[in-house]
């Protein structure tokens, strides 16, 4: 699903990102990016939706050189995969019902396709019954919500999180993890950036450490930190 | 065709459009105001323009011939000036009709009943197309038989064609400067409201909207305030021109200010549609450097 070959990264201000990284995920994964703060987790899930471009080395997503694309390209990658942040980032004047929508109308679809798939995607995160809502209505967990139902309703392959229970309590967290789950064994390839240790530790996936730009550790069912349960960090 | 589609589009344009009344209202006004000028230059120009033309039209080259011409060689101009294209028409004035025209234009001042014998040649009198062609049909005509003398306004002339060519420089110059003062006062305003709405763009972007998708309601929000600053511009310019003008050729009878040949349908078509291009031009580019490609 998604190959990085010796990719490099420096932004134009000399800040190195991301150095000689290399990682094959597999169609279907689900896989946690943690790290402390500015060691490239961001700037990895930025070079697969091509927010950014790689000084060096080669992406590929789905079978696409996404280093390479440029123009209204970018735009139909963005259309084939989700993405949802901390801020949520929706439009405010918007009701819920029409953010989810409005990454519909991007791809061009039918307005009888949007009304058939945006009320079953609400339904799937639980937001039906507010979907007239604007989000400074919502919780942040609804927000998030909304904001996971903009990424899913076109059916994406790739589902990229940066981030996603940054602003939420535990109760939200949990509840936002299970939705990513359900999604995931839907077929939806999950990449998760967070520094959520007990998020992390609970759900026993493939966890990929980064430090200073470089692929520390890569672990299947792996914990936050390298072989070692929560309990165990905290009493050490 | 699919309606969903469409009310989606003019959904996002009047939404867009209504939200910041303040920025629509600036930007709906610097578009009025520089049509209005832009009108008010325009019909000056060609007012002007109209009292010099008529000026220029009654210039008339005067052609004499020697008292000792013969018929042939006036029957040889007037062959040459019926061929000459430049050329718009011509009469022929002989002596005798000339000595009349002299005794009524002199009545009263001098007696020309005195005269023993007509001391007038016969002559032509020639009125060319264009006013610029003036001074080389002339010229053309002064080396033909039994020519003696060429006479036109020649300073007049020479003062009016120069004076027609000045203005229309000026006029380049100002209405170049005026729409590009405009442009850059609209696209600062519209670049305020696509500022205040760089997040938005951005989340656009990010969903998979292709740049000119993002464009296109900011464009047609362009030519809205095109268009209403346009209409708002020609309302005021029918007012005052309703108003003013009247007064204004009363006030200066010399100029003979008549705007009766100065056609108003295509001025408003042409106003129109450079607030309109103003409006859309301006948003396309204030938009540019939000889009992140």
């Amino acid at each position: 699903m998604i190959s990085i070959r010796n990719v490099s990264l420096t932004y134009p201000n000399g800040v190195r990102a991301l150095d000689n990284v290399t990682l094959e995920i597999a169609k279907g994964d689900f896989l946690f990016l943690v790290g402390s703060s500015g060691t490239g987790k961001s700037s990895l899930l930025k070079l697969l939706y091509r927010d950014a471009i790689p000084t060096h080395g080669e992406i590929v997503v789905d079978g696409i050189r996404v280093d390479k694309l440029r123009g209204a390209r970018v735009a139909s990658l963005r259309r084939h995969l989700g993405v949802i942040f901390q801020d949520f980032k929706l439009l405010n004047d918007k009701t819920v019902w029409e953010n989810v929508a409005f990454a519909m109308h991007v791809t061009g679809a039918h307005t009888r396709e949007i009304e058939r798939q945006v009320p079953r995607t609400l339904d799937l995160v639980g937001l039906a019954h507010k979907s007239r809502m604007f989000p400074s209505e919502l919780s942040g967990g609804e927000q998030q919500r909304t904001a996971i139902a903009r990424a899913i309703v076109n059916n994406p392959k790739l589902l990229l999180c940066d981030e996603p229970t940054g602003n939420l309590d535990p109760e939200n967290t949990a509840e936002i993890m299970d939705l990513l789950l359900r999604i995931n064994t839907k077929g939806t390839t999950v990449v998760v950036a967070t520094h959520n240790q007990s998020v992390v530790d609970r759900m026993r996936k493939r966890v990929v450490r980064l430090e200073d730009g470089r692929i520390f550790t890569d672990e299947e069912r792996g914990f936050y930190y390298l072989g070692l349960g929560q309990g165990q960090v905290l009493s050490g | 065709m699919d309606w969903g589609k469409v009310k989606f589009f003019l959904g996002e344009v009047g939404r867009n459009f209504t939200r910041n009344a303040g920025m629509q209202a600036t930007a709906i006004g610097t578009v009025a105001v520089t049509v209005v000028l832009l009108g008010l230059f325009l019909f000056v120009r060609l007012t002007l323009a109209g009292v010099g033309d008529r000026l220029l039209k009654q210039i008339e080259i005067s052609v004499y011939f020697h008292t000792s011409a013969t018929t042939a060689q006036e029957n040889h101009l007037r062959d040459v000036l019926r061929a000459d294209r430049r050329v718009a028409s011509f009469t022929f004035v002989p002596k005798a009709e000339g000595l009349k025209q002299l005794r009524r234009q002199t009545q009263g001042s001098i007696d020309v009943s005195i005269l023993t014998q007509n001391p007038l040649p016969d002559k032509f009198r020639v009125r060319v197309t264009d006013p610029s062609e003036v001074a080389a049909v002339a010229d053309s005509l002064r080396g033909q038989p039994g020519v003696a003398n060429v006479v036109y306004g020649k300073t007049i002339v020479g003062r009016l064609l120069q004076l027609g060519v000045v203005l229309r420089r000026i006029s380049i110059v100002l209405i170049v400067a005026l729409l590009f003062v405009a442009s850059i006062i609209i696209s600062n305003t519209i670049r305020l409201t696509v500022f205040a709405r760089r997040r938005e763009i951005a989340i656009m972007q990010l969903v998979g909207a292709t740049a000119t998708y993002v464009r296109m309601p900011f464009v047609c929000e362009g030519v809205l305030h095109g268009l209403v600053g346009s209409l708002v511009a020609l309302a005021i310019l029918g007012i005052g021109k309703a108003a003013l003008w009247s007064k204004l050729a009363l006030a200066l009878p010399w100029l003979e200010l008549n705007s009766a040949h100065v056609a108003l349908a295509p001025i408003a078509f042409q106003l129109l549609a450079v607030g309109v291009a103003i409006g859309a031009l301006s948003s396309w580019f204030s938009i540019g450097r939000y889009l992140r490609t």
